[in-house]
């Protein structure tokens, strides 16, 4: 008896060990690829942030320890580019997040024809950028753009929108706000089409009124949804390049330039090797944080709930 | 009778007040559409547009007459179609890449949690990073390699844009699949990897092929590598498109006609995997 138990102790032990080996040697080969082709070009990076080096003159890098993490917190254009990141996530995210809540709740009771109308409204999420950007270029143009000429219909004089700072940056939001507020709302309709319908019925028997039951039932039960969808768009606007890079390329000026568009610049106009990926290490320093959070909120509450 | 009459005009009164917000409710969803289609469509219109048209005020919003000597000059004169040989080339080829190494790490993560809460913080974080940051390392390595402006630089320089998402999203694939599946192969006495192979994949194709077909979407749309990595021969049509707007007078009708081109991909995903573009694009958080 015992020793028939201790047999099969023995065997699942085994059985574990060999699964445990097999699951190793499966994600070998991708692990390689990854270390490979995504790791070692990071810890070169990483390397090169404390030496002074540029790709133009053959003068040979130099080893400079935190010289250009030093040159880059007292560099203005950092701060600069900076301040145009988080100002993009402050006004840009929450508008977002309204007019998607807005377009959500119109959209959540289904109609005939609804789920198409909500497939057309997510065609800007997955454009080209590059295209989001050009679109834009076009519409914006101050002299034959189509916004100027219906806002002239409201006495508005034409604007030069990619010609002075304050604009460019209304412009970038704008189309940012375009391109993902889409994505937020199908977002929340997702949280929406989660939440039962007796929720409602237990709310309208309380005799709430529909304004009470949004602010009581629905925003509270939606907030994972908002954090979530924060999170992401955090994340894609620490990404955002192509669109701005088309759109206005940073100017006038460096009054539109982002981290990344910064870091281009950086890289690939000035050519400086230690300043550019010092700028990169700060950016995935401040990721690996966010990614931190998004394990903390997301996942592991996503986790709690299956089990 | 007095209180039956008050009813039936109140419910009168309500029916009345809903059928009001019913017309308000598409007024306002019928707005929010035209303000949000409108770009797309001023693309699809400004396709068949005569040169002309895109200078002149007030702006022309149906044209005359549809023409397509945008897309045949775009797609010839402009070098679209070699554009579009090169982005093909280089998104299917990344696209085969990243799947077939990314399948059975996320099958081993899915499945058997290989590295634990550490892998899947630094796949995480990998999917996070803003592509940006890599260009710098990737351009003095292809340059030492002497590969600038081949379609091998692009295809594997994208392995680092979209492996941390195919092996993320696929491995959410893994996880929903039940769990008991390999167990029956295992005791019929075949391989692990015979199980992996005749049980389990087949019923992971739909999520591999959602997955493929993201990649190949970011591949496809991908400018900032491009455009450092490239300078001729490899342009894709991102970089093509982007380019047009070196002379004086910005061919606009062209670049609108190859934009349209260039965003049907994406376009084809939203429309018929919108279930599946909202898995991708939170990252597998909400399954749509």
């Amino acid at each position: 008896m015992s020793s028939a138990v201790q047999a099969q102790g023995t065997n699942v032990l085994t059985l574990e060990r060999s699964q445990k080996r097999f699951a190793r040697l499966v994600a070998l080969p991708g692990m390689i690829v990854l270390v490979l082709l995504v790791v070692g070009p990071l810890a070169y990076m990483f390397f090169n942030s404390f030496f002074v080096k540029t790709l133009a003159t053959p003068v040979p890098p130099r080893f400079a320890w935190f010289e250009n993490y030093g040159n880059l917190f007292t560099d203005g254009r950092f701060w600069n580019a900076f301040l145009n990141t988080m100002i993009i996530m402050v006004i840009g995210i929450p508008v977002q997040s309204f007019l998607a809540l807005v377009l959500a709740l119109l959209l959540n009771k289904r109609f005939p024809g609804s789920r198409l109308i909500v497939a057309l409204f997510l065609i800007p999420v997955m454009i080209t950028p590059v295209v989001a950007g050009f679109e834009w270029k076009i519409i914006l143009d101050n002299r034959f753009g189509p916004l100027n000429y219906v806002l002239s219909f409201f006495g508005v004089t034409p604007l030069a929108w990619l010609a002075k700072p304050v604009l460019a940056m209304i412009s970038i939001l704008i189309m940012d706000t375009w391109q993902w507020t889409p994505f937020v709302m199908v977002v929340l309709l997702a949280g929406l089409a989660a939440i039962p319908k007796q929720v409602y019925e237990a709310s309208s028997v309380d005799g709430s009124s529909g304004r009470e039951t949004l602010w009581r039932v629905t925003m509270p039960l939606l907030r994972p949804m908002f954090t979530l969808v924060i999170l992401l768009r955090i994340i894609f606007i620490f990404k955002i390049f192509d669109p701005v890079q088309i759109l206005t390329g940073g100017g006038p000026g460096v009054s539109t330039e982002t981290l990344s568009v910064l870091t281009y610049i950086m890289g690939f106009k000035s050519f400086n090797v230690g300043m550019s990926s010092a700028i990169a290490v700060v950016q995935l320093v401040i990721i690996t944080v966010i990614a931190k959070i998004f394990i903390g909120t997301v996942m592991n509450r996503r986790e709690g709930k299956e089990s | 009778m007095n209180t039956i009459t008050l009813n039936r005009e109140e419910l009168a009164r309500r029916k009345r007040i809903r059928t009001l917000f019913t017309v308000l409710r598409f007024l306002l969803i019928l707005i929010f559409f035209v303000i949000f289609l409108f770009p797309v469509y001023w693309i699809a219109v400004g396709a068949f547009k005569v040169e002309g048209e895109f200078y002149h005020y007030p702006p022309i919003f149906w044209p005359s007459h549809f023409d397509f000597q945008n897309f045949v000059r775009g797609l010839t004169t402009f070098g679209g179609a070699e554009a579009l040989v090169s982005s093909l080339i280089v998104a299917l080829t990344n696209t085969v890449l990243v799947i077939a190494f990314g399948v059975l790490l996320a099958y081993s993560m899915g499945r058997f949690k290989v590295g634990g809460d550490n892998m899947s913080f630094f796949v995480l974080s990998l999917l996070f990073a803003p592509p940006v940051i890599a260009t710098m390392p990737l351009f003095i390595i292809w340059k030492t390699l002497k590969m600038l402006d081949t379609y091998p630089v692009l295809f594997l320089s994208y392995i680092l844009i979209n492996m941390p998402f195919a092996v993320w999203i696929m491995k959410g694939f893994f996880e929903d699949i039940p769990h008991g599946i390999e167990n029956a192969a295992l005791l019929d006495g075949y391989s692990r990897f015979h199980a992996f192979r005749k049980y389990v994949l087949p019923l992971a194709v739909p999520g591999i092929a959602v997955t493929a077909l993201f990649v190949f979407i970011f591949s496809w749309n991908e400018y900032l590598f491009a455009l450092i990595f490239t300078r001729s021969q490899a342009s894709t049509l991102p970089i093509t498109l982007a380019g047009m707007t070196g002379g004086h007078e910005i061919p606009w009708g062209e670049i609108s006609a190859l934009s349209l081109i260039a965003i049907l991909p994406g376009v084809i995903l939203t429309l018929f995997f919108q279930k599946y573009l909202v898995r991708g694009l939170t990252f597998g958080a909400v399954k749509g």
